[in-house]
């Protein structure tokens, strides 16, 4: 506070913000000593504008390195997918393939139920998507706009639940799901090795009831408060107000979801224990450690996998990265 | 005519207000018919979320008292599965691992991903490009990340160690030998959520006030101070906040462990989750997975409380 008077005079006699922290820092505050040190304030400037450069460089050098460090295990992929296994051991090593080869596909769409897996993971990754955008958008609204007892006390259960990891609760939501199996009708659907027992229990997760709470609270009350005066009904007023108005929170909560859900192992793994159901995290991995490790299909497989992932990404960037922001930061 | 008037307006008025009897009966009334309307909303959410998250939490609850495997007949048994988790050396392994593995990973990951938020935060040119570059491993499922470093790490021809044989180094075992399987896991996960966290803090940092660092400047405080002593104290409620999430998700390290060492060599990457999947699933021992599943649940509760309490003291002092 006590140099804050000083601080417009002296941005008048500089030209930027690099010059001034040097200014400060060579001057005690003696505002009338600075024509006299024109010759000395100019090659300080200089000194400054080199160290400024050397810096620069230094900070981008940094950044490209760890943007290497970020991206070249994928990129490196492309080297092994296109080889076969053996050439992997092959001294000196072999960079760029010699001899590309497809044969690492062709087995991999031959002798895995690669395809199987994939549409699985659409399958699921979907699923759970719409159940969570569905499910969670109704409670949303019930939380934020509508008034009845044990309000508050549910929503403090739901909440309380939001760390939760799938980790943690696996085996006894193992044992639920095998439980609900052997039930008559509903084990049809809800079971191990169902699309039913794969999506419901990994579309628990309360983050996007309150994201979606928070987000309704905001929209203005006097649009929903008009309506009911007209006399809609409130699935009425969801539908035709509050939804239409919830669509970029639904979309980065999808996208978040969708992310969460493709990516995961654990659950896939117990809850599908045939290739019917196996998704792709666990199918690929499959491929990992039985008897000896065909590692060009492995290489394969995942630079398969992250392919589309990439481009989907590259168009959408933003909502990713706001998805995934969101999901700690809008807590 | 005055009188008139005041009288009809009275009548109105009568008719508007209700004795108290007449009040409770329609607020009873409205309320039933809202809660009507809200377990329209509220049901579907809140079935599954009963059955398959609520029922588990309180069943491995429960079950941790019982032995009987996954399908044989269970038995109460009341301490004995905790006694026996409580002394069994295996867990004791995992639990350390886990906790070794979470701070290395967490400290070094925090500490680059501040570093470099900072450097995005002042060189602004290109920063999109280095955001997303960074960001991109996160997009890669933790099974393909960690495979990704399989070509990395191997030994015969993982990529660090072809590397230095050509520079006439012998090549380092990454995960054959201890503790550098466990670096190496930690090396991975670092690499994942580098991104994650350079934006996470990225944002923290754009939010310190221009105004507390120009005062800083004109006080003469140099970068490193001005870092030490106005961003990082205003970046320290999120700190909190980051550190419990943090702590949160790397206590459930299992995927990369998994592909890349399967707990190995000697135990030497076994972790909690791991050890809950391998005792479940692999020996059908549920006594001792639900109680080390209990034990977890137990310290994200109260990593979970920790977090929301961090929250309050923010919105307090935003407030």
């Amino acid at each position: 506070m006590t140099a804050g008077s000083a601080a417009p005079e002296r941005d008048l006699t500089t030209d930027g913000a690099a010059t001034e922290r040097d200014m400060t820092a060579s001057d005690d505050g003696q505002a009338d000593s600075f024509e006299l040190d024109r010759a000395a304030f100019e090659a300080a400037g200089r000194r400054r504008r080199t160290s400024d450069r050397v810096r620069r460089i230094g900070a981008y050098a940094t950044l490209s390195l760890f943007v290497v460090i970020s991206v070249g295990p994928a990129l490196y992929l492309i080297s092994p997918a296109f080889r076969d296994s053996v050439s992997l051991f092959a001294y000196p090593p072999e960079w760029i393939p010699r001899r590309p080869t497809l044969e690492n596909y062709r087995f991999l769409f031959r002798n895995t139920e690669y395809i199987r897996w994939g549409v699985n993971t659409a399958v699921y990754a979907t699923g759970v998507t719409l159940v969570s955008l569905v499910t969670n958008s109704l409670a949303a609204y019930a939380f934020a706009r509508l008034r009845f007892p044990g309000r508050k006390v549910l929503f403090f259960l739901i909440l309380s639940t939001l760390m939760i990891p799938v980790a943690a609760v696996l085996a006894p939501t193992y044992l639920t799901v095998r439980t609900i199996g052997g039930w008559p009708l509903i084990g049809d659907w809800i079971d191990l090795d169902t699309y039913g027992g794969l999506i419901l229990p990994s579309a628990v997760s309360p983050l996007g009831v309150f994201m979606m709470k928070q987000f309704i609270e905001t929209l203005p009350g006097g649009l929903y408060e008009a309506a009911k005066l007209d006399g809609a009904s409130e699935w009425r007023i969801f539908r035709k107000i509050v939804l239409p108005l919830l669509k970029p929170a639904l979309v980065v909560l999808g996208i978040f979801v969708f992310m969460i859900t493709w990516a995961s192992y654990l659950w896939p793994l117990v809850a599908a224990t045939g290739d019917d159901y196996r998704v792709l995290t666990v199918g690929i991995q499959s491929l990992n450690g039985q008897f000896v490790t065909n590692w060009g299909v492995m290489g394969a497989a995942a630079l398969l996998t992250i392919v589309p992932v990439t481009i989907v990404f590259l168009f959408f960037q933003k909502w990713f990265v706001q998805a995934s922001m969101a999901g700690a930061l809008k807590q | 005519m005055e009188g008139s008037v005041a009288a009809g307006a009275a009548e109105e008025w009568a008719e508007l207000t209700l004795s108290p009897r007449q009040y409770r009966q329609r607020a009873r009334r409205y309320r039933a018919r809202t809660s009507r309307r809200a377990i329209g909303f509220l049901a579907p959410y809140t079935a599954i979320w009963a059955v398959f998250l609520a029922f588990p939490v309180g069943w491995g609850v429960w079950l941790s008292f019982n032995t009987g495997g996954i399908l044989g007949t269970r038995q109460f048994v009341g301490f004995e599965n905790w006694t026996r988790a409580w002394g069994d050396t295996e867990i004791r392994t995992a639990v350390r691992n886990t906790a070794v593995y979470m701070v290395i990973a967490i400290a070094v990951v925090f500490g680059l991903a501040i570093f470099l938020a900072s450097l995005l935060n002042k060189h602004r040119r290109g920063s999109n490009f280095f955001k997303l570059a960074l960001y991109f491993p996160l997009l890669a499922p933790p099974i393909l990340g960690a495979m990704m470093w399989f070509f990395m790490v191997h030994f015969d021809f993982g990529v660090l160690n072809l590397i230095l044989r050509q520079f006439g180094g012998a090549g380092i075992n990454y995960l054959g030998e201890n503790p550098n399987a466990l670096l190496t896991i930690v090396a991975v996960e670092v690499w994942r959520g580098l991104g994650f966290w350079v934006l996470f803090y990225l944002a923290g940092i754009q939010a310190v006030p221009e105004e507390l660092l120009a005062a800083g400047r004109i006080d003469g405080a140099k970068a490193w101070r001005r870092f030490a002593r106005i961003t990082v104290p205003t970046l320290r409620p999120l700190l909190l906040f980051a550190l419990v999430v943090a702590i949160i998700f790397n206590a459930q390290l299992f995927d990369s462990v998994q592909v890349l060492t399967e707990g190995g060599p000697a135990l030497g990457t076994a972790t909690v989750v791991w050890f809950i999947f391998k005792r479940m699933f692999a020996f059908q021992d549920t006594g001792l997975a639900f109680a080390t599943s209990v034990g977890l649940l137990l310290v994200i509760l109260a990593a979970t409380l920790l977090s929301f309490w961090a929250l309050a003291k923010r919105q307090a002092r935003e407030a």
